[in-house]
């Protein structure tokens, strides 16, 4: 996907999608990499490989999909991939580790709201949408986090835990002490293990 | 909000019980986990081929002709398979209730044998969006769906019936005429008869009560709605097939398709990673789904991938059930009768049905109503042209509990008693006097918490605020299945620990991983279990993919009940880990193993606990060779009674509106052992989601008069969102001790199971009018006042 742009000119007249991934501007041919109705999560997911995004309902109901466009939240199966020409798009991956929203997500187990996270699959999702909200709103109270996260679904229910969690992080926001991961932090488990026949993803969006 | 309150344990342990993040915590939140959609991209299995299956427009009908020429000529579809091709029909019947999820069973033992109502594929549709006629297989979605189109059908449209008493009377549809002539279930050998527990004289027992009463209870369809929609790919090359699935279940799955499809059980590889939540969706791992993928991967070559869309995922429910409930008892309290009758709705396919209906019900007569002299059960499962209703999170006791605390509440009204004091009374179990001390515990810590004595006024007459709105409080409670005893019939639970040269470890303790925890139950277990090696839970890799060909067994996440199972062994282990290695020790520093003893990582003699070595030392002057125990061990079966579950609830109505709004939920839960505090606490909050749904708003809306349902989405199907969550307030308590190391017992399905009627006789105590069926919508409320 991420075609230098002289080749591409000269196969096509047709004006490139410029999208900025991560931090990385991609150039996508109108029709053949981008159709018109292509959605930005499949973009992201089927042929960049941004598999952080989950795509749940596909019809805006759920908030899995979350990705940041230009610093604010957006459901990325109610966009057109072509709709995100010369706008910047932040997915999960585009974070890194040490985020102060992931880092609390990650260390809530404050007693009395559960974990932050349990299947993990609606996560990602979260975490993007809480980014958003912080973008907007540097110091959200609980009420702001429930209004402004309530267009996200967790079917494991850990709504008080990431609340918690959305609320530890402005504290990092605000200068606050940044809450270690101490003892609590284990060591992520390996990588999921493939068939041998089965490659990399390809196009991960590197230079 | 409460201010939270910590649980104390009742046994200090190092690592066990403990508050802290999941072992998993930073691989979810960063979005590095790959769940199968993610796996099984195209850029990763570039000849992969997408499947879409047809699904049936109408709740009843029947394929008179199936033509798919233009479909197979559409650019792109790379194989179509019908119903009247011979490799589909050949196919044996099948139920997709091969197992209860505890254990793999053959085709000729699966559970519900008499119920084999389920064709792959075939050319009956029992209900509006079942998979029958044909299915494709093409280079993607779009064209596998414009393919479907393609196909012509000539159906042949049956009448169909929804409501179970309809579909019960003479002359109503049938949905399955060879298995069920009137569409009653059969009596079958794992439920029993339709008066499936008939205890003293019930009759006398009601003759002999001073007050007697009478409920009704009606339980709908709802459905576990987990994030992570059906996915699988199968990829069947020459004679083996490999199928990547987020099936809970993978050697049942493995089993499953063996049997259905003819191939030796080593020729088939089922590799499960994490999956987004489960809710007991889909029952095992015997969805028919898997057998028409891996049928279009035979015929095309090529990897297959099926995934549910979201509507499509609206794949299986709870059973929705008509409960009846009949109790006397004398003027003091003692309850001498006790009669229940449940009519449940199967839906088009039996599934798990009775076990819903029968085996849940009968657990609790051994439990709850072991004090009880006279009681009477009796169910009938009903097929009707519904969504067929399987397992879902507490399986058939979320619908007893909302009858049964019912007849508690509606007792101790016409008792005069408080209804704590009418359960204190009668409810135990068999092994134990009255009262129970578990439910003491529960239902004194769960009042104390609402403020019971301060709230809770006589029906109706409380306080109303803003003019229109009444606050009331009510709660119910349940006894804890699933304590170990109760897991007897799940079989050996295999673990394996390796204990490296460096003492690092690799815990194989293979569940699925569904998001319940019990991966860092078990990292926390093995941690204290091998607390000898002065190592701590991030010394322990817990490797999460399941896969048929390399791991051993998976336990099944069903019952809540792994993270305890898997514990109990990993605690035996760790004691054959130790005596290897004392025995590596002794012969390297020639003592006697009994004269040695391990502690902090060191290895000393008992006679001079001053002088030793490290055990590092021992791997590394040794023979470097890891230690490996494997073992495998059948879940305890000592009776050690029951713990018990409740949920206290505080709502307000608003009598204009008739909107319900939960104020508060304190969810109680005996836990015998808490193994991962932080873990236990987000299944007590987490199960208020589900529960409060079910109770308020989560309904599949049927149009009468076609049988099509009309919200399979998340915009009409509405699952509570951080803004409708109330104040929660998780207790953990530790009264009841099970068997074993820990006599923990699971936890993830009882938080949920008493919230839908804790709800109700909240709203009962606000105001004074009961409503029989949830979820208690605005309308229901404003009908129950007379208001519309
Ligand atoms: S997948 Fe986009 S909102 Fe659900
Ligand atoms: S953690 Fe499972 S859906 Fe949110």
């Amino acid at each position: 996907m991420a075609t230098k742009p002289g080749k591409q000119a000269r196969e096509t007249k047709k004006t490139p999608i410029k999208i900025k991934i991560n931090g990385q501007w991609h150039e996508f041919e109108p029709g053949r990499d981008i159709v018109p109705e292509m959605t930005l999560s499949y973009l992201l997911r089927e042929k960049l490989g941004f598999t952080g995004l989950k795509v749940a309902c596909d019809e805006g109901a759920c908030g899995a999909c979350t990705v940041l466009m230009d610093g604010k939240a957006v459901l990325s199966c109610m966009k057109l991939a072509a709709e995100a020409h010369g706008h910047e798009i932040l997915t999960i991956e585009g974070l890194p580790e040490d985020d102060p929203v992931i880092r609390a997500f990650v260390a809530q187990c404050e007693p009395g709201y559960g974990t932050a996270l349990q299947c993990g699959f609606c996560t990602p999702g979260f975490v993007m949408a809480a980014k958003g909200l912080l973008n907007e709103n540097p110091k959200p109270t609980t009420g702001e986090i429930k209004e402004g996260l309530s267009g996200n679904i967790c079917r494991c229910g850990c709504y008080s835990g990431i609340a918690r969690a959305v609320l530890h992080a402005c504290e990092e926001n605000k200068g606050g002490k940044p809450r270690s991961f101490g003892s609590m932090h284990l060591p992520i488990g390996p990588s999921v293990r493939l068939p041998a026949s089965t490659s990399r993803p390809k196009g991960r969006g590197k230079p | 909000m409460t201010p939270p309150r910590p649980y104390t344990p009742r046994v200090a342990r190092k690592f066990i019980g403990a508050y802290r993040p999941r072992i998993d915590a930073l691989e979810k939140a960063s979005g590095k986990v790959q769940f199968v959609d993610d796996i099984t991209l195209k850029s990763r299995f570039p000849g992969m081929l997408y499947a879409k299956v047809m699904r049936s427009p109408y709740a009843h009908a029947r394929i008179k002709s199936i033509d798919a020429s233009l479909a197979e000529q559409l650019p792109g579809v790379k194989a179509v398979l019908t119903c009247k091709d011979p490799e589909v029909s050949s196919l044996k019947p099948t139920s997709a209730g091969w197992t209860d999820g505890v254990d793999t069973v053959s085709y000729e033992r699966m559970m519900w044998r008499h119920f084999r109502d389920r064709r792959v594929l075939g050319d009956r549709a029992c209900w509006a969006t079942d998979e029958v006629g044909a299915v494709v297989a093409a280079e993607s979605e779009q064209i596998a769906e414009e393919a479907l189109r393609l196909i012509k059908v000539e159906w042949e449209v049956l009448p169909f019936v929804l409501d179970p008493m309809e579909a019960m009377k003479p002359g109503a549809p049938v949905i399955h005429p060879e298995i069920a002539p009137r569409n009653i279930l059969p009596k079958d050998a794992v439920g029993g008869s339709d008066v499936f527990v008939d205890k003293g004289d019930v009759d006398k027992g009601f003759a002999r009560a001073e007050v007697v009463i009478e409920a009704v209870s009606v339980h709908h369809n709802a459905t576990q709605a987990s994030l992570d929609n059906w996915c699988c790919l199968v990829d069947w090359k020459s004679d083996k097939l490999t199928v990547m699935s987020n099936s809970y279940e993978a050697d049942q799955t493995r089993m499953h398709i063996s049997q259905m499809l003819g191939l030796p059980i080593n020729k088939v590889r089922v590799i499960s990673s994490y999956v987004g939540g489960q809710f007991g969706r889909g029952d095992t791992g015997d969805q028919p789904f898997f057998l028409f993928t891996a049928l279009l991967s035979k015929k095309t070559g090529r990897p297959v991938k099926f995934r549910h869309s979201r509507r499509e995922s609206f794949h299986d429910s709870r059973q929705p059930a008509i409960y009846t409930g009949k109790a006397g008892a004398k003027k003091d309290g003692t309850i001498t009768s006790m009669y229940f009758k449940s009519i449940g709705n199967s839906g088009a396919y039996a599934d798990h049905t009775m076990f819903a209906l029968k085996f849940a019900p009968t657990e609790i007569t051994e439990v709850a109503l072991a004090h009880i002299p006279n009681v009477r059960m009796e169910s009938y499962g009903v097929y009707t042209n519904k969504l067929p209703a399987c397992m879902m999170r507490g399986v058939g006791n979320s619908q007893f509990n909302l009858i049964f605390g019912h007849v508690v509440d509606m007792l101790a009204e016409k008792l005069g008693m408080d209804p704590i004091d009418l359960a204190l009374k009668n409810f135990g179990h068999e092994w134990g006097g009255l009262p129970d001390k578990s439910l003491k515990a529960v239902l004194g810590e769960g009042a104390r918490r609402i403020g019971w004595r301060a709230k809770r006024h006589k029906p109706g007459a409380g306080p109303v605020y803003d003019r229109v709105k009444k606050r009331g409080v009510g709660f119910s409670f349940h006894p804890a299945w699933h304590a170990e005893w109760q897991e007897a019939r799940r079989g050996e639970i295999r673990v394996r620990i390796t204990v490296n040269p460096d003492c690092s470890v690799v815990l194989d303790a293979p569940t699925v991983e569904t998001g319940t925890g019990s991966n860092t139950c078990n990292v926390l277990g093995c941690a204290e279990a091998l607390g000898f090696l002065g190592i701590g839970p991030g010394d322990i890799v817990w490797p999460h993919t399941v896969d048929t060909e390399t791991s051993l067994k998976d336990c099944v996440q069903t019952d809540s009940a792994v993270s305890y199972l898997q514990s109990e062994v990993v605690a035996h282990a760790a004691r054959e880990v130790k005596r290897r290695l004392l025995e590596k020790a002794a012969a390297l520093i020639k003592a006697k193993p009994e004269d040695l003893d391990i502690a902090g990582g060191r290895v000393y003699r008992k006679a001079a606990p001053a002088k030793g070595m490290t055990v590092r030392d021992i791997f590394r002057k040794g023979d470097m060779l890891p230690v490996v125990v494997e073992m495998g061990r059948p879940p305890n079966a000592e009776k050690t009674g029951v713990p018990y579950i409740a949920n206290f609830a505080e709502v307000e109505v608003d009598t204009s509106t008739g909107r319900t709004q939960v104020l508060k939920l304190v969810v109680l839960n005996d836990c015998g052992t808490v193994m991962y505090a932080s873990g236990a606490e987000a299944q007590q909050i987490g199960g208020q989601v589900m529960g409060l749904g079910e109770a308020l708003t989560e309904e599949i809306i049927y149009d009468e008069a076609t049988g099509v349902p009309l919200n399979f989405n998340w915009i009409d199907y509405k699952i509570a969102t951080m803004a409708d969550m109330p104040d929660i307030d998780p207790a953990l308590l530790e009264v009841w001790r099970g068997a074993g190391e820990y006599g923990a017992c699971g936890i993830g399905e009882g938080t949920l199971t008493c919230t839908p009627r804790a709800v109700l006789n909240a709203v009962y105590n606000a105001i004074g009018v009961r409503i029989d069926d949830i979820p208690v919508k605005p309308e229901k409320v404003l009908k129950a006042l007379g208001k519309a």
